[in-house]
């Protein structure tokens, strides 16, 4: 039996599903209502930079292809340990620790607002879903898969629907007079790049089902592509539909822009609809987050990148130190008030700096594996040579730099990205001088890369593993 | 012996059994009309060591491999290689070996055509 069955379209709607996530409206609503309609050019200049960056992700998976790590198992190859730990390893797990816990701190706030008369606040409403999923987690169930694939196909409809009403001024509310553009100069515009940013990341995610694709060759790469423009198409029109429903300052003050939205364009149905779409996006993105994340945290321990405990299973069969420990910062992060739209804004500007770095390590990933192995077929290469990853690089350090419009934040933003780089790096050197005892910057060879996805590597590569082969090896002999 | 009008080359790939049905199969875009297929047993450079393994066998220990034999035009040798070698990547030890060798002559005994005659369809029949 064939079991590649997935085409392009499943791919382009995981896509979609993956990377739009709640808290991508509540970005939107922030960016739209800072400068209006000309936030479509700066989500443009995203979504380009973004679609470089995935192209160069395609080329790394076609030569490495099936790897659970991802993004570390490439740099690993490319950059050796001691890079692939800050950037990778902490960098992006800490990016998806901060997403999973905004997409929590959306969910909160979302029930708080309909629930209003309770007087709870917010972060209650986070702490049991994140306290529900780590059960259900920890008992190894995945209580979203059976939905998930709904709940991207509902995304995706229920955006593209009210962004078109919103944008052809057909809805059942009233349409407002507003002007277009809050501001219209170089600065303004191209100030959000890093908070648009935001609203395309995550396109990698697709790359797993490169296992499942029909035709992976042609499906990964053209999949990732379409993903961006079809989200791009979808939050262009909303943000139409936001200036002609919505006052542009009343966006930038909510937590939850898109329950106005709804609310103006379609009264209480449209706010219903918005509820149970947000609800669902932000459930289905924790869950999804919590559960792969304690699994890439396994993986990279597999690769002798962090701790051993990381790999320790229960009697359910789940990595019960990833999930709790991704559990925590969760629960961490929103009980200390990340639930204000100031708090979520900023911790979204720090995760997009972290995962902009780990994108600019993959553009020159890229570049450093043609130079060493020029003649290695590729079933996919990004056209007309370095310049896709040139252009990955220099977009992204250029939203790296306009992360936000204000001065002031964005050297607060540098400052906790450098202090958070610098505990890495000190981590990272003594992991990788004192314990898997390598060369700092000397690159794994790919064939060691992808041998450490067998199970059996680890046994044969760590003192634990050899003592219990050995034992194995002596009863025999014994017998 | 007559000398053959066309080029031949013979490519012979040494692979993993369970990745000849998906190459073979598209093996007609480069005029291949027939091919050989044979189990070998063999080891490379690894002595036949398993990727996970730690230390190298210092003996060689063979493993099974199925070879393809194909010989087609010379000058469909660059196209068709960039073809194999990509179908048989995985980035893994083991995804193969491929050798390519001149072809003098090739005769089709049952009507004496020669070169690249002998292997296409036979004008004869």
């Amino acid at each position: 039996m064939n079991d590649k069955k997935i085409g392009l379209g499943s791919v382009i709607a995981t896509g979609v599903g993956l990377v739009v996530a709640s808290s991508c409206l509540l970005t939107l609503g922030i960016g739209a209502g800072s400068i209006g309609t000309p936030f479509i050019i700066t989500m443009i200049i995203a979504c380009c930079v973004n679609i470089f960056t995935l192209l160069s992700i395609a080329e790394l998976n076609s030569m490495m292809p099936d790897l659970t790590g991802g993004l570390a198992q490439f740099s690993l190859a490319c950059v050796g340990p001691f890079i692939t730990i800050i950037c990778m390893v902490g960098g992006y797990l800490l990016c998806n620790s901060l997403a999973g816990s905004v997409e929590g701190a959306v969910f909160g706030n979302t029930f708080a607002e309909m629930f209003a008369g309770l007087g709870l606040p917010a972060w209650v409403f986070s702490l049991v879903l994140i306290a529900f999923l780590a059960i259900t987690n920890l008992n190894g169930v995945d209580v979203f898969i059976k939905v998930q694939d709904f709940v991207a196909y509902a995304l995706i409809f229920s955006l593209a629907a009210m962004g078109v009403l919103g944008a052809l001024g057909i809805g059942t509310g009233e349409v407002i007079e507003q002007p277009a553009a809050l501001a219209t100069d170089f600065k303004s515009v191209t100030g959000l790049c890093g908070l648009a940013f935001f609203l395309f990341v995550g396109g990698e995610y697709v790359i797993p089902l490169n296992k499942s694709c029909k035709n992976a060759k042609r499906d990964i790469p053209l999949g990732m592509v379409l993903s961006m423009l079809i989200i791009l198409a979808m939050q262009t029109f909303l943000t139409l539909g936001f200036k002609n429903y919505t006052e542009w300052e009343d966006m930038t003050g909510s937590t939850t822009p898109q329950m106005l939205y709804g609310m103006a364009l379609l009264g209480p149905m449209g706010r219903y609809w918005m509820l149970i779409i947000t609800l669902l996006a932000a459930v289905s993105s924790v869950n999804t987050i919590m559960g792969s994340l304690a699994y890439i945290l396994m993986g990279m321990s597999k690769i002798g990148l962090l701790p051993e405990f990381f790999q320790k299973k229960n009697s359910k069969g789940a990595p019960y130190v990833g999930i709790l420990l991704e559990a925590a910062i969760f629960l961490v992060l929103n009980i200390t008030g990340l639930s204000s739209t100031d708090s979520i804004s900023y911790m979204i500007s720090v995760l997009a700096v972290l995962w902009l770095i780990s994108y600019i390590v993959s553009n020159i990933n890229v570049i450093l594996l043609r130079k060493r192995l020029p003649a290695a077929p590729r079933n996919f290469k990004t056209p007309c040579g370095y310049l896709v990853p040139i252009l990955g690089i220099a977009g992204s350090a250029y939203m790296i730099y306009n992360i936000d419009p204000s001065w002031d934040v964005k050297l607060s933003l540098y400052r906790v990205v450098l202090i958070t780089m610098a505990a890495l790096a000190v981590y990272s050197f003594t992991w990788v001088k004192f314990r898997i005892n390598r060369p700092l910057f000397k690159p794994y060879p790919i064939k060691e890369v992808m041998a450490m996805e067998n199970e059996l590597y680890f046994r044969f590569h760590s003192r634990k593993g050899l003592d219990e082969i050995d034992k194995k090896a002596n009863r025999r002999k014994a017998v | 012996m007559k000398v053959a009008i066309e080029e031949l080359s013979k490519v012979e790939i040494i692979t993993k059994e369970a990745k000849v049905a998906e190459l073979t199969k598209n093996f007609g875009k480069f005029g291949i009309t027939g091919m050989t297929i044979y189990e070998a047993k063999g080891c490379g450079v690894q002595l036949g060591t398993q990727e996970y393994e730690a230390e190298k066998n210092t003996t060689p220990q063979l493993l099974s491999k199925q070879v393809v034999m194909v010989v087609l035009p010379s000058r469909e040798v660059d196209g068709f290689l960039d073809f194999v070698e990509k179908s048989l990547y995985t980035g893994h030890i083991g995804d193969g070996k491929i050798f390519v060798t001149p072809v003098t002559n090739a005769v089709r005994v049952r009507t004496g055509e020669e070169g690249m005659d002998a292997l296409k369809e036979g004008a004869l029949d």
